[in-house]
């Protein structure tokens, strides 16, 4: 036992010190400016080792940059260039698998992907961006599947879908929403990348708004009875609302919500939506109620701030300081 | 905590100095690493809190930052152009304790921040990102500093942050994801820059901070049982300045550094924290 751990302490300190003798390698040729082959192999190695040495990466694209690419030979025509960065590419893509959320990896990524040249034919001047950008999606949906919530990954995903050479229609991202989200309701970041998907669609007017608003309460009102708990869909629901102008659909929702309350007394989520969207109606709309409706409102308001300051104790100030605001709506 | 002398005072401004890239003109994060704008705001903050700033070249580094600054109002980190709202922000705190902030664009800035806002009331790393409490906090504190929080739905934002507390106490950094100390840090400043502290449990998240505490060797780590690290003891640290935990000395959530300091600077901004106590 104690021999084994004495190996095992010996092998990972002969592993820092070769680590050490690589790092220090590695700064010298860079200030000495070494373009070469030799130094850009050693970048691969450190980065192996350590992928956030972020100075090392830079290095990498100064090699590429000052000292290969522009050497003009046999060594290095266009086709070469365009096979060092997809080598580049593949070799991000195995780093990321085990260090998913380094931003310097991410970052390098995109450097290759815009420093593709431009060829292979005169015919033909996008083909080798067309193959190297259309793997992306591909690498990217990968690193979703293995953490749907990866932050670097939905950003890097929306910066390929808006920069690739041959745009996928919107359309398809909105499905891809889907799926991601009927595998889990609270995938949130799914949720947002909806609503932006959407507000586009609406925008351009490639879907009906108010069609598709009707696909997205069904869907939604499945969520919230699957598990009303469930954070990521209320605050769906509220941008959906949002800013609440159209009165039908604000009263059947709170309608809605309330059915929903019935059944499930002590949902927090039912109480706080209720409170927000009859205080959207207050705002909105007192031109169409009375002041026994409004009257009516706001004691409705009241008496649920009440009951979430007992079940959501630890935000009960919030629900104390929403009731002085209610009650100005009076 | 009031031991300052811990740290040799001429080794840590060396070790500083150690880090300046003559190329750039700005600090990396270690001797012969490439400046970074992280790097150099960090840099900033040490050789202010040594009184030490007579070692800086200002004009250098303050023409560095601004050149970070792209047509879209954000910043790069450096010279190879990843941006974030994270690097607005570094620029915008450095130049601030410089004194420099004359010399930024701030419509520009204040234009990027507004379009990276999200219909949660929160701010993402980039345009159409989702809200993330640690950019959250960034796109806040710049604003702050920038004396523009008009630009922020408080109630909304206030809302997503309380949201933010989970039944352990402690508070995660997105919707439906785990807890973890450093977000005590980015919640609780941006909830103090809002003036909104009371509307989370102080006490469950105080109780979860000390909760992830080495006992043994010291330090604070992301969740009780996890191994501590420098990075988790700065802001469950900084988390409990802000709650009014006994002892510690107040710190300003807009710079993340001592509020004696920033009040002596002129740099003050009305955010504010639980009153300390005493026990
Ligand atoms: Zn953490």
């Amino acid at each position: 036992m104690v021999e084994a751990l004495e190996a095992k302490k010996l092998k990972e300190h002969a592993k820092l010190k070769e680590y050490l003798a690589l790092t220090d390698e590695v700064i010298v040729k860079k200030n000495g400016r070494d373009w070469s082959r030799d130094a850009f192999d050693l970048t691969t190695r450190v980065l192996h080792v350590n992928p956030e040495f972020y100075t090392v990466w830079n290095y990498r694209r100064h090699i590429l940059v000052h000292g290969i690419f522009p050497t003009r030979s046999v060594l290095c025509t266009p086709p070469e260039i365009n096979e060092i960065l997809t080598t580049d590419l593949s070799l991000t893509t195995a780093h990321l698998k085990q260090h998913p959320k380094v931003y310097w990896i991410w970052n390098h990524r995109r450097w290759c992907l815009e420093n593709v040249p431009v060829g292979p034919t005169e015919d033909d001047p996008d083909g080798w961006r067309r193959a190297n950008w259309n793997k992306e999606l591909f690498v990217v949906e990968r690193m979703l599947d293995a953490d749907a919530r990866n932050f670097h990954a939905w950003n890097y995903r929306r910066y390929v879908l808006a920069s690739t050479p041959v745009q996928r229609a919107e359309q398809a991202e909105l499905t891809y929403t889907t799926r991601k989200i009927e595998a889990n309701f609270s995938n949130f970041s799914a949720w947002h990348q909806r609503s932006k998907v959407l507000t586009s669609l609406w925008d351009s007017g490639k879907l009906d708004i108010k069609k598709s608003k009707e696909d997205e309460y069904e869907l939604v009102k499945n969520a919230m009875y699957t598990d009303p708990g469930d954070q990521s869909v209320w605050i769906y629901h509220r941008w959906l609302v949002e800013p609440g102008n159209d009165y039908e659909i604000l009263r059947r929702e709170i309608t809605s919500i309330q059915e929903l309350l019935d059944e499930q007394p002590d949902s927090k989520w039912c109480m706080e939506s209720l409170v927000f969207y009859h205080r959207l109606q207050l705002r909105n709309h007192s031109s169409r109620l009375t002041d026994t409706d409004k009257q009516g409102i706001v004691q409705r308001c009241l008496q649920l701030l009440n009951d979430l300051q007992a079940v959501d104790s630890p935000r009960r100030q919030r629900y104390i300081d929403l009731s002085t605001e209610v009650q100005k709506l009076a | 905590m009031n031991h300052k002398e811990a740290l040799d005072r001429e080794e840590v401004i060396d070790f500083v100095m150690s880090c300046w890239d003559e190329d750039a003109g700005a600090f990396g994060a270690h001797p012969d690493h490439d400046a970074h704008i992280h790097s150099t705001l960090s840099a900033i903050q040490i050789l202010i809190m040594q009184d030490a700033l007579d070692r800086l070249d200002v004009p250098r580094v303050v023409d560095f930052i601004l050149s970070l600054q792209q047509e879209s109002g954000v910043f790069s980190g450096d010279s190879f152009g990843e941006i974030d709202t994270r690097f607005l922000y570094c620029a915008v705190n450095a130049l601030s304790l410089l004194g420099q902030l004359d010399k930024l664009d701030v419509e520009k800035t204040v234009g990027y921040i507004r379009k990276c806002r999200n219909f949660d009331g929160g701010f993402g790393a980039c345009i159409g990102a989702e809200s993330h409490a640690a950019m959250v906090w960034v796109c806040t504190a710049a604003l702050a500093i920038l004396d523009r929080l008009d630009e922020i739905d408080h109630e909304t934002l206030g809302w997503w942050l309380a949201e933010r507390q989970l039944p352990s106490g402690g508070l995660n950094g997105r919707p439906e994801k785990l807890e973890d100390v450093c977000y005590s840090h980015w919640v609780l400043s941006s909830l103090s820059i809002l003036n909104k502290l009371t509307w989370i449990d102080a006490e469950k998240v105080t109780a979860f901070i000390l909760s992830a505490q080495d006992l043994e060797h010291g330090g604070i780590a992301d969740r009780p049982g996890d191994q501590p690290d420098v990075f988790h003891t700065q802001f469950g640290v900084a988390g409990l300045s802000l709650l009014g935990y006994p002892g510690l000395n107040d710190l300003d959530p807009v710079y993340c550094m001592p509020a004696s300091l920033i009040e002596r600077m002129g740099l003050k901004k009305g955010w504010q924290a639980l009153p300390r106590r005493t026990n």
